[in-house]
């Protein structure tokens, strides 16, 4: 599975020096990232902070993304070398850090949101369960788009209506989802 | 409002023109609660890929109810359903992480060998993924519980060195015990290169995790003759 036609765009204006695409791909892929690396070093302050070398290397190498993979698959891959070798250096007394970032270099926007990374399990299951009991309409185009990862235009197909009521249903989703949480006080900021 | 955020959930799913996408990007430059809508569509993004398998169910439904209103439909839903049910995994062992000997190098690394492999890890269910890489990554064999010996496929005998390792000279099969379910009904198994990682949930609510340079051809007659001992 390649690059989608957003993240291509998105990346060509990272790739012009755009740092407001950039900022939009980090809060963007954040969270996914995050969850990986929690998964994978147990520690939420270290997954912090292979998060936040991950963008820098991100930005530094932008240039040699070629679009052979989605950018998620890319930025994953730099994300999961990190951690590896993060894990390398404690496992070895001798062993260093072969990822010397000059964090200067760029700034990635710091989010004051680790807490949207962790949801409480029991939050998690309520707004699962909210998703699940959103009308059949709605619920059949969001799912089919963010589990599925199908396009608006293959939606419109499937389920033969036109892309704008794809676009609104799904946005429809993802507010009603926003609303609940904001109501339910599961996330804040 | 409403249509700025409904533009702001397009560009999220890479749905907008080019100019949209600079108009929106300025936007979001200069409002705050622009971003954090944004990020938490993000937020919202990876919670739904993590719970996809409740999700299936509803795809599975999504099939029924295409089924009757559109017979056409159904081939799309069910390849659909068949995407997210698969959980074959490719993963790449990595020998160097942990600075292992050889008769430990069976480590699993969550560095992923091929694009589609990755796709299909994130797609995957979180706590399996946590539970196997928790399991290889650990190395200590006083974490398992121990296998009954009858469940030791004919001609594998156990390592002195490692009590959950066995093997027959040619093949090796390590067995990691413990009382948890993950949700899991059925076998479940993963390739990683030329080794294979099986997920038996057991009737008395333990998981047996067996894995090994066993392909399913061989681990489906042991797999067999643990549940009719078990």
């Amino acid at each position: 599975m390649g690059i989608s036609k957003g993240d291509e765009m998105l990346i060509a204006e990272i790739k012009a020096g755009n740092e407001m695409a950039f900022e939009a791909m980090v809060l963007k892929y954040r969270p996914k990232l995050m969850s990986v690396l929690i998964g994978y070093t147990k520690s939420k302050d270290l997954a912090e902070e292979l998060c936040q070398k991950t963008f820098i290397r991100v930005w530094q190498k932008i240039n040699t993304f070629k679009g052979e993979s989605s950018l998620f698959t890319w930025v994953y891959r730099i994300g999961i070398n990190l951690a590896k070798n993060e894990f390398a250096s404690s496992f070895s007394k001798n062993s260093k850090m072969t990822d010397q970032l000059n964090q200067d270099q760029h700034d990635v926007p710091e989010y004051r949101s680790p807490e949207t990374e962790l949801i409480a399990a029991e939050s998690e299951n309520k707004i699962i369960q909210f998703i699940q009991n959103l009308d059949a309409d709605t619920k059949t185009a969001f799912t089919l788009r963010e589990i599925d990862g199908r396009t608006y235009d293959e939606i419109a197909k499937i389920i033969d209506c036109p892309i704008g009521t794809v676009r609104s249903r799904i946005f429809r989703a993802r507010k009603l989802i926003l609303e609940f949480i904001n109501q339910e006080n599961i996330i804040n900021g | 409002m409403d249509k700025d955020l409904e533009k702001l959930s397009a560009f999220y799913d890479g749905e907008l023109s080019h100019n949209e996408m600079q108009e929106i990007l300025k936007e979001m430059h200069s409002d705050e609660g622009k971003r954090n809508t944004f990020h938490k569509f993000g937020v919202i993004s990876e919670l739904m890929q993590r719970h996809s398998d409740e999700q299936n169910s509803k795809i599975i439904h999504l099939r029924n109810y295409y089924k009757k209103t559109n017979p056409v439909i159904t081939n799309i839903a069910t390849a659909a359903a068949t995407v997210f049910l698969t959980l074959i995994v490719l993963y790449q062992f990595d020998e160097d992480r942990f600075q292992v000997n050889k008769e430990t190098s069976l480590q699993l690394s969550s560095a992923i060998s091929s694009d589609q492999a990755k796709l299909q890890l994130l797609n995957a269910d979180q706590n399996i993924m946590e539970h196997m890489i928790h399991i290889m990554q650990s190395n200590q064999s006083n974490i398992s519980q121990q296998v009954a010996q009858n469940w030791i496929p004919v001609g594998f005998s156990v390592n002195p060195k490692n009590p959950n390792q066995y093997s027959n000279g040619r093949n090796n099969l390590f067995f990691h015990l413990e009382n948890k379910q993950l949700g899991i009904k059925q076998v479940k198994y993963f390739k990683a290169n030329n080794n294979w990682i099986y997920l038996i949930p057991l009737k008395d609510g333990r998981l047996l995790t067996a894995y090994g340079d066993i392909p399913p051809s061989i681990a489906d007659q042991m797999i067999q003759s643990i549940y009719q001992r078990n």
